[in-house]
């Protein structure tokens, strides 16, 4: 009994504080979301491109940014401009990095899911369209892009989901995220109950993930 | 005009991922090149602010308004996250007492143990203080005077019958990556240390204390390797009574002694110098061990040495 009034009452003093730094981790994964989206489809523009040395440059960055950890990115990124230019970093450079390196780490694995996506589409359509007088531009906009939107949901949801739990490595930087204040009380409360909270916190959060693109993907189930 | 926009977006493309695999190359040879020069670095850059100061850093100190201390928020009873959520531990409020009298403002910042180097060295925080062993450490930091008189210790289960360190032999033996107690027992100048290691059946690092300290509990381990405050804390936090810390009568059966220190870097001596003086006024008034004594659960105002000779 008395062990439950004390996780009760140690649970009431963490549950703000873990709320508040929350929403640092909903931040790193929207902003990352925001930037790494549009990145990534230009990485996949310049990895199917016929210019040799524009593919080979896209492969190159993609080989880099999936073949090194997340964790080595972002240490360089962060102290990058200090050891490789000179200038002195502040506190608030802190963020900036974090959604830095995880913009160019995502946008590595979103031009590949579009590769593949854009790469499904039947070479017929791409004939079709241009006897019907589109551009290749109005080709890509109008007919190609909408299909792979619909096809590339799931593994984009697999990489977001992947995303909310990468969060936690932005405190190699530093940067208090959720999972940082949980291994805090943990230390100090000599316990794991802060950590499963921390657990729940991003189950919910991916729940509400999961379901809001499988509604996304209902909604763009036409034509079929 | 759609083919020009397409042909305009198609050159952002190239333009983006030529940059941003310039950009990787650079960062990629710039990793490399400081983690291969940095002892030169350091040098180079603890000469310059040697020279420095002199001229300029003291008129730097003056301005100085805010004070940011670098800590392992993981480290109870130094610096860690209390019952209401505040950052709080004997360093971290004698940094605030410091801070107090020099009229500056404390920040207090986590970092990652494992980059807290880059930290210091790239100015996002002005030191490291947070049981920060000095022994070992003179040639990278700047410190001030030794504050506590710190032991690395053994935890172990009160009914295992471990009571020696001999009794070690054939255990398994748990510590923290990175430690001063794992630094102890691979002490090459030490071979009582590298003896009693190589006794033990094996020896498991860990990332953090709270996961170690849950392996003995479990008994998947025998004995942990650490710092005697820390492992006070943990023994008080989790089942007093159950756990014996290994001392023998005259702390021989400890596994080694030490000394922290508030750690600056190297050459800042400017800034040392105004914490060390603070520091010891502190421990003249009386402030020092009043500040101890709020963490006397944990033993430290036995272990404290500043003002004592």
């Amino acid at each position: 009994m008395q062990g439950w009034m004390e996780f009760w009452d140690n649970f009431i003093v963490m549950l703000p504080q873990l709320t508040e730094k929350f929403g640092v981790t909903v931040s790193i994964f929207v902003l990352t979301l925001l930037f790494s989206l549009p990145l990534g489809l230009l990485l996949a523009f310049g990895r199917m491109a016929k210019n040799g040395l524009l593919c080979l440059m896209s492969k190159i960055y993609i080989s880099v940014m999936r073949g090194t950890p997340l964790m080595l990115q972002l240490v360089i990124v962060y102290f990058a401009p200090y050891y490789v230019f000179g200038i002195k970093i502040t506190n608030s450079w802190r963020f900036g990095a974090v959604i830095l390196a995880f913009v160019l780490n995502y946008a590595a694995y979103f031009a590949e899911i579009y590769r593949s996506g854009i790469a499904s589409i039947p070479v017929g359509q791409y004939e079709a369209a241009k006897i019907l007088g589109y551009t290749r531009g109005q080709t890509f906009g109008k007919i190609i892009l909408p299909q792979v939107v619909k096809r590339i949901l799931p593994p984009v949801t697999n990489e977001m989901i992947t995303l909310v739990k990468d969060t936690s490595l932005a405190f190699v930087l530093a940067q208090v995220e959720m999972f940082t204040v949980a291994k805090q009380f943990a230390a100090s409360q000599a316990s794991v109950m802060p950590l499963m909270v921390a657990g729940v916190f991003y189950y919910f959060f991916n729940l509400l993930v999961a379901s809001l693109m499988e509604y996304v993907e209902k909604k763009l189930n036409y034509y079929r | 005009m759609k083919k020009k926009i397409l042909a305009l977006m198609m050159t952002a493309a190239m333009a983006v991922s030529m940059t941003a695999c310039g950009q990787q190359a650079d960062t990629a040879q710039g990793g490399q090149d400081a983690a291969g020069e940095t002892k030169q670095e350091e040098s180079a850059a603890g000469e310059e602010a040697s020279a420095e100061p002199s001229s300029q850093g003291a008129a730097a100190e003056e301005g100085r308004t805010t004070f940011t201390v670098g800590f392992d928020a993981e480290f109870p009873p130094y610096g860690y996250k209390d019952t209401s959520g505040e950052y709080v531990g004997f360093d971290l409020d004698l940094a605030e007492e410091v801070c107090r009298r020099n009229g500056w403002t404390l920040v207090k910042q986590p970092i990652d143990w494992d980059t807290k180097d880059m930290e210091l060295s790239s100015g996002t925080i002005d030191c490291i203080w947070n049981g920060f062993t000095m022994n070992g450490r003179e040639e990278q930091y700047t410190f001030t005077v030794p504050y506590v008189d710190n032991s690395q210790v053994f935890v172990v289960a009160l009914d295992s019958g471990i009571a020696t360190k001999a009794d070690l032999a054939g255990k398994v033996v748990g510590v923290q990556k990175e430690s001063s107690a794992l630094a102890a027992l691979e002490d090459e100048e030490n071979p009582d240390n590298i003896a009693l290691a190589a006794s033990f059946a094996t020896l498991n690092q860990y990332a953090d204390y709270n996961t170690a300290f849950m392996d003995l509990e479990a008994g998947a381990i025998d004995a942990l390797a650490m710092d005697i405050g820390v492992a006070s804390y943990n023994i008080l936090q989790r089942a007093e009574g159950q756990y014996n810390i290994l001392e023998g009568e005259d702390g021989s059966e400890r596994l080694a002694s030490e000394q922290y220190a508030v750690g600056f870097l190297k050459g800042n001596t400017e800034l040392k110098d105004i914490v060390e003086k603070t520091l010891l006024e502190m421990a003249e008034d009386g402030t020092f061990l009043k500040i101890a004594e709020k963490y006397s659960d944990f033993g430290l105002p036995e272990s404290i040495c500043l003002g004592k000779e």
